[in-house]
């Protein structure tokens, strides 16, 4: 059954997120729209990777409703960008190795057995984010961007609808930021892709949200980016980035 | 030359308990590398200790009469082998659920965990009323005395273990490395652990058996360190930690035979050797040549 191209990827409908019995967040409403280009923002610790991680289906809806829509089994296929700082740098992999686990959900037993793999959507994933030159390089001896853009090759390789990024530009350079950036705005044009963006501030790439969800003191306040972004609270809290 | 020969033909005295220790030697290491990657290393240390008082309490069930699998030599063999397995297993899995809850401290319940281990082993020998030194043996691993039969069934089962290792390494990685994506990826990351503890279990109590809880270690946790530093991925991390295993098990042997020395000491004495050349070795060797 195709969706409707109205129908949003994901919808929470006054739900409870968090961990355990304990919500850290209550009364989320929030609908993400094929194509959009979400911001999810606040300060640290006030829940942004809860609900990242909710959508993801790493931890329970808590109450409330949480809908998704897609095209694996009726849900959407996600691209996921960690936080680069989780990944243990004792692992012995390359570039290419870490991209290659985007393809892992496609390889059957038998697929494996004669050795095929997926190397021509690796390969493409790699050339799309500016990273063939690092496929043979072990991850953690890449900067923070060149390891960003092999975690986004990666996140591509699971050939996603939505393409989520926990914190991508944190601890990154100016210069590289705006890179990344670009390289985001290039891939959500190129694969049609629907993004969200968790950051604890704000910079260079407020001007590439279509939507906000501001994320404080428990609740989730969401909207278009213009209309967020000239409310007092977001202005105030980042006035010194605005 | 021919006396390396002569070890490793089938009418050598001691054929099984060479091959039993290289076998040991090649296969302990791949499942060790989940243990030093995941930084369990310390789990290395306990697990066999357990998977030890395992076979000290099957022994000392059938000292107090309670002889329901065990009749003859091979059976009690078997039932030590089921004690190991249950001990290791159900621990594993234990500890792998009080990780997962991020209860408590891990270093802390491991230390404990050793140290029961240890006692419970001791207090396990005091109490069985008969065959304490053939126990002793078999807690320090004996593998002379092995059937032809047990023998080709364990290098079946360690058979077994080395397929999975690298038919599911993908698998394997995914889970230890990022286990977010793989839920992602729409991954049963519980079954996958499961499956790995399971081999990691059956890996450790016949290990144990065949060498003892002391080697066991030495092959668990050196051999993938020491091949850490020069692995270009996960196979050659595999291949590499395996092959260190294989050949410092099988040097052991040589020189414990020729010197008449134990063997468990020298095993390890060799393997350490290996580690740290390797990490001479790296510090010399510029890092764009690894």
């Amino acid at each position: 059954m195709k969706k409707a191209a109205s129908e949003p990827l994901i919808r929470f409908k006054n739900a409870s997120l968090g961990y355990g019995k304990a919500p850290v967040l209550t009364k989320v409403d929030l609908d993400i729209a094929p194509g959009s280009f979400w911001g999810i923002l606040g300060h640290n610790g006030s829940g942004k990777t809860t609900i990242l991680k909710t959508m993801l289906g790493l931890i329970p809806c808590l109450r409330g409703e949480l809908a998704e829509h897609g095209g694996l089994f009726g849900k959407p296929r996600f691209g996921y960008v960690p936080q680069k700082e989780r990944l243990d740098p004792l692992y012995p992999l390359t570039s290419r190795a870490v991209t290659a686990m985007g393809t892992y959900r496609k390889l059957d037993l038998l697929q494996r057995l004669r050795g095929a793999g997926h190397d021509d959507i690796v390969n493409r994933c790699l050339a799309d984010c500016g990273a063939t030159h690092l496929a043979e390089r072990r991850l953690s001896d890449l900067s923070g961007g060149q390891k960003q853009r092999v975690l986004i090759a990666r996140a591509l390789a699971a050939e996603p609808e939505i393409l989520v990024l926990d914190e991508p530009l944190a601890g990154i350079d100016i210069t590289t930021q705006h890179a990344l950036l670009k390289l985001l705005k290039d891939l959500k044009d190129q694969h049609s892709l629907t993004i969200l963006m968790v950051s604890h501030r704000v910079s260079a790439e407020k001007g590439l949200f279509t939507d906000v969800a501001w994320v404080d003191e428990g609740r989730v306040t969401t909207g278009p980016s213009t209309a967020m972004f000239a409310s007092g609270k977001i202005s105030e809290v980042f006035k010194s980035e605005l | 030359m021919s006396l390396i020969y002569e070890m490793l033909k089938p009418d050598f005295l001691l054929h099984h308990a060479v091959w039993g220790s290289i076998v040991v030697g090649f296969v302990c290491p791949l499942v060790g590398v989940y243990f030093v990657l995941r930084r369990l290393v310390f789990w290395g240390v306990a697990l066999p200790q357990v998977s030890a008082s395992g076979i000290a309490f099957a022994f000392m069930l059938q000292g107090l009469g309670l002889n329901f699998l065990a009749g003859n030599e091979s059976q009690e063999k078997h039932l030590a082998i089921v004690g190991a397995l249950i001990f290791t297993v159900g621990t594993i899995l234990v500890l792998a659920a009080l990780e997962r809850r991020g209860a408590g401290l891990s270093e802390g319940r491991i230390g404990a965990l050793y140290a029961l281990a240890w006692a419970a082993s001791i207090l396990f020998v005091a109490w069985n009323a008969a065959g304490e030194t053939e126990m002793l043996g078999l807690l320090k691993g004996e593998i002379v005395s092995i059937s032809e039969a047990d023998f080709h069934a364990m290098l079946d089962i360690f058979g077994a273990v080395t397929a999975c290792m690298f038919l599911f390494q993908r698998e394997f990685t995914l889970v230890s490395y990022d286990r977010d994506m793989a839920v992602t990826l729409g991954r049963n990351v519980l079954v996958w652990d499961v499956l790995l503890y399971l081999i990691i279990g059956v890996t450790i109590s016949l290990g144990v058996m065949t060498v003892g809880p002391l080697v066991i270690f030495g092959f668990l946790v050196i051999p993938p360190l020491a091949a850490l530093p020069w692995a270009r991925g996960m196979a050659s991390l595999s291949i590499l930690s395996s092959l260190l295993g294989g050949l410092s098990a099988f040097a052991g042997f040589y020189l414990s035979f020729t010197r008449d020395l134990p063997l468990g000491p020298v095993v390890i004495g060799i393997a350490c050797g290996v580690y740290a050349l390797s990490s001479t070795a790296r510090l010399i060797v510029p890092k764009s040549l690894c």
